[in-house]
């Protein structure tokens, strides 16, 4: 015994000796593993047992997956559900169309796309509750601008309670991101124009193609990897949503959660907010687990469509 | 380089500017009205919300930032902030390196490992996280905000670090090795200075992002003496509800010094912060 732990500890030196390089990469390779896959495995392990997050954990097999999908939870699952997939149609659609439409525009203008870039990209650096919060401000039904700007124009019918109406809400935080976030579709649609060939817009040209028939037969097809990509963040980012609503109307996702989403259910779920009886580290990391099966495939999927696309 | 591209004529140019024009004004006016309002009183964005304030109330300012701590805020996110990027650029740079430089088996396994980290929103993985970090006795801490950040920042910037070492040219260390200089010395004197510009844009990209995130410091953090900005900024609007003065004053105290810093360096905050989707 005592022979043998000297011979292997040089046996280590040796190795470490010779690949001494690879302690350049432990320090990452810890934190990484100790703080992203580790709890992600763990999240896994800890969706099958009922915990408050204090004492005993209780196995429980599929139970939490049951309450889910079947059990008290259905209910909440299926709107959130329903709401982010809401969300991520109108994301997208939003930034293909608008997103699009005015890079094609920045892309043809003679003079001033530098400072169009530098404003459109502007909210994207603002933190999300900030805008939320400046917003919730704008939005006032009684006090706020854009009510009082509908009134003051004489469009008193637009004068809302845009985030007390159930119909309304939801929508109105997919305009506010969409305020917060179009300059990053407009600018990597962009990027994506000016990276194609000019001799095909030149052979198209003599072709005899014009304005709307280069973009639809060139700029087009060209730039379908790029909304494939765009698509794909839209898919992840939507269904990650959380501070948005949060600031604008708290963890219990109102008014009588018209705006609940996976992101919101989830954090009252696991910590606790108000209006949920139901607390759990279980069953949130259940939902996180749910949460994660349905992004995985969908934008490993997305992204391989959109390498199929590309040249 | 300016590419010879397609240019519509005069007339459609002036209604595409119309149209940029009109969008820029969607996204300024927000803006512009949280400036004016944040130099007005309570009563006076009531009764004239639109109108230019009828003095400047710039005390306004030193109210909220004294009423809302922000000077403590203010350090806690620099804090956070420079300390994640400079943990993060110096391990994941060194790990890039290796892994874009030296041959040895599961080379391949260990990078496909880093990148798999991007399809895995950190979010998700909270409950965990959460009892790790109280458990090892490191909640309100901004040290467990660090640590977080650092480690969800790895995949992304080692992506993006072992293609940008991939692409200098191996002859610059081999004549290094020649000179006699170490391993380590290779990598910090030779190899960092040479991968600046993707350095820059991984540290842009983490810096926003760290900043600006407002999940994990409502995760972890409890006491307001460690909040960051977002948190802190949330705390004040449920303190003050109705001060809307002190409201405007606190964005704007919040939001000012990212508008500036970002129109100083657009060009490379915009590079950093779509460097993710936009290829070559």
């Amino acid at each position: 015994m005592n022979s043998e732990i000297p011979t292997r500890q040089s046996s280590f030196l040796l190795f470490i000796r010779k690949h001494n390089y690879l302690l350049l990469v432990l320090p990452a390779l810890l934190l990484y593993t100790v703080f992203i896959i580790y709890p992600f495995l763990n999240s896994i392990r800890y969706s099958f047992f009922e915990w408050s997050g204090v004492g005993p954990m209780t196995y429980i097999g599929l139970g939490n997956y049951h309450t889910i999908f079947f059990g008290a939870l259905q209910e909440f699952f299926v709107r959130a559900l329903k709401h982010n997939l809401f969300a991520f149609v109108i994301n997208f659609s939003l930034q293909t169309i608008f997103g699009l439409g005015l890079a094609l525009a920045l892309y043809a203008v003679t003079k001033g796309s530098n400072l169009y870039k530098t404003i459109f990209f502007l909210p994207n650096t603002l933190s999300t509750v900030i805008v939320g919060f400046l917003w919730n401000l704008l939005l006032n039904p009684q006090w706020g601008m854009v009510n009082r700007f509908f009134e003051m124009v004489g469009l008193d019918f637009l004068s809302r309670p845009w985030l007390g109406d159930p119909k309304l809400a939801l929508p109105t935080i997919l305009a506010v991101s969409a305020w917060r976030g179009l300059g990053f579709p407009i600018l990597v649609y962009l990027a994506a124009l000016l990276a194609i060939p000019e001799e095909y817009v030149e052979a198209a040209k003599i072709d005899g193609a014009k304005g709307f028939q280069i973009i639809h037969h060139i700029y087009i097809p060209l730039i379908l990897p790029t909304t494939f990509t765009l698509m794909t963040l839209s898919f992840i980012w939507t269904f990650n949503m959380f501070d948005l609503i949060f600031a604008l109307q708290g963890a219990s996702a109102g008014p009588n959660y018209a705006t609940d989403v996976l992101g919101t259910l989830f954090y009252r779920i696991t910590f606790g907010g108000m209006g949920s009886s139901a607390t759990g580290m279980g069953l949130g990391a259940a939902i996180a687990v749910v949460i994660f099966s349905v992004l995985f495939p969908v934008s490993y999927l997305l992204n391989r469509i959109s390498k199929k696309f590309e040249l | 380089m300016e590419l010879p591209r397609w240019r519509p004529g005069k007339l459609t140019q002036i209604m595409l500017h119309f149209i940029l024009l009109a969008y820029s004004i969607i996204v300024l006016y927000p803006i512009g009205i949280m400036l004016l309002s944040s130099v007005k009183g309570t009563r006076e964005i009531f009764t004239n919300p639109y109108g230019w304030p009828a003095s400047l109330r710039l005390d306004n300012y030193s109210k909220a930032w004294k009423l809302a701590n922000f000077s403590v805020y203010f350090q806690n996110s620099a804090f956070v902030s420079v300390m994640t990027i400079l943990v993060l650029l110096f391990v994941s740079s060194m790990a890039a390196y290796v892994l874009a430089r030296f041959e040895f088996r599961g080379n391949r396994a260990l990078y496909m490992l880093f990148i798999s980290g991007l399809m895995l929103p950190v979010r998700l993985a909270v409950v965990p996280l959460f009892t790790m970090i109280r458990d090892i006795n490191l909640l309100d801490t901004r040290t467990a905000l660090l640590m977080v950040y650092v480690a969800s920042g790895i995949p992304f910037s080692i992506f993006l670090l072992v293609n940008f070492f991939k692409s200098i040219p191996k002859e610059i260390e081999e004549a290094a090795i020649i000179d006699g200089c170490g391993l380590f010395s290779i990598y910090y004197r030779i190899m960092l200075p040479l991968i600046g510009p993707a350095l820059a844009t991984v540290g842009i990209y983490n810096f926003i992002g760290t900043w600006n995130d407002f999940f994990f410091p409502l995760i972890f953090l409890r006491t307001k003496s460690k909040y960051t900005i977002p948190l802190g900024v949330m705390q004040f609007f449920g303190e003050f509800t109705n001060q809307w003065d002190m409201l405007f004053s606190s964005l704007t105290i919040a939001i000012v010094p990212v508008i500036i810093i970002f129109m100083v360096a657009s060009k490379q905050f915009i590079r950093g912060m779509t460097a993710g989707a936009v290829k070559g």
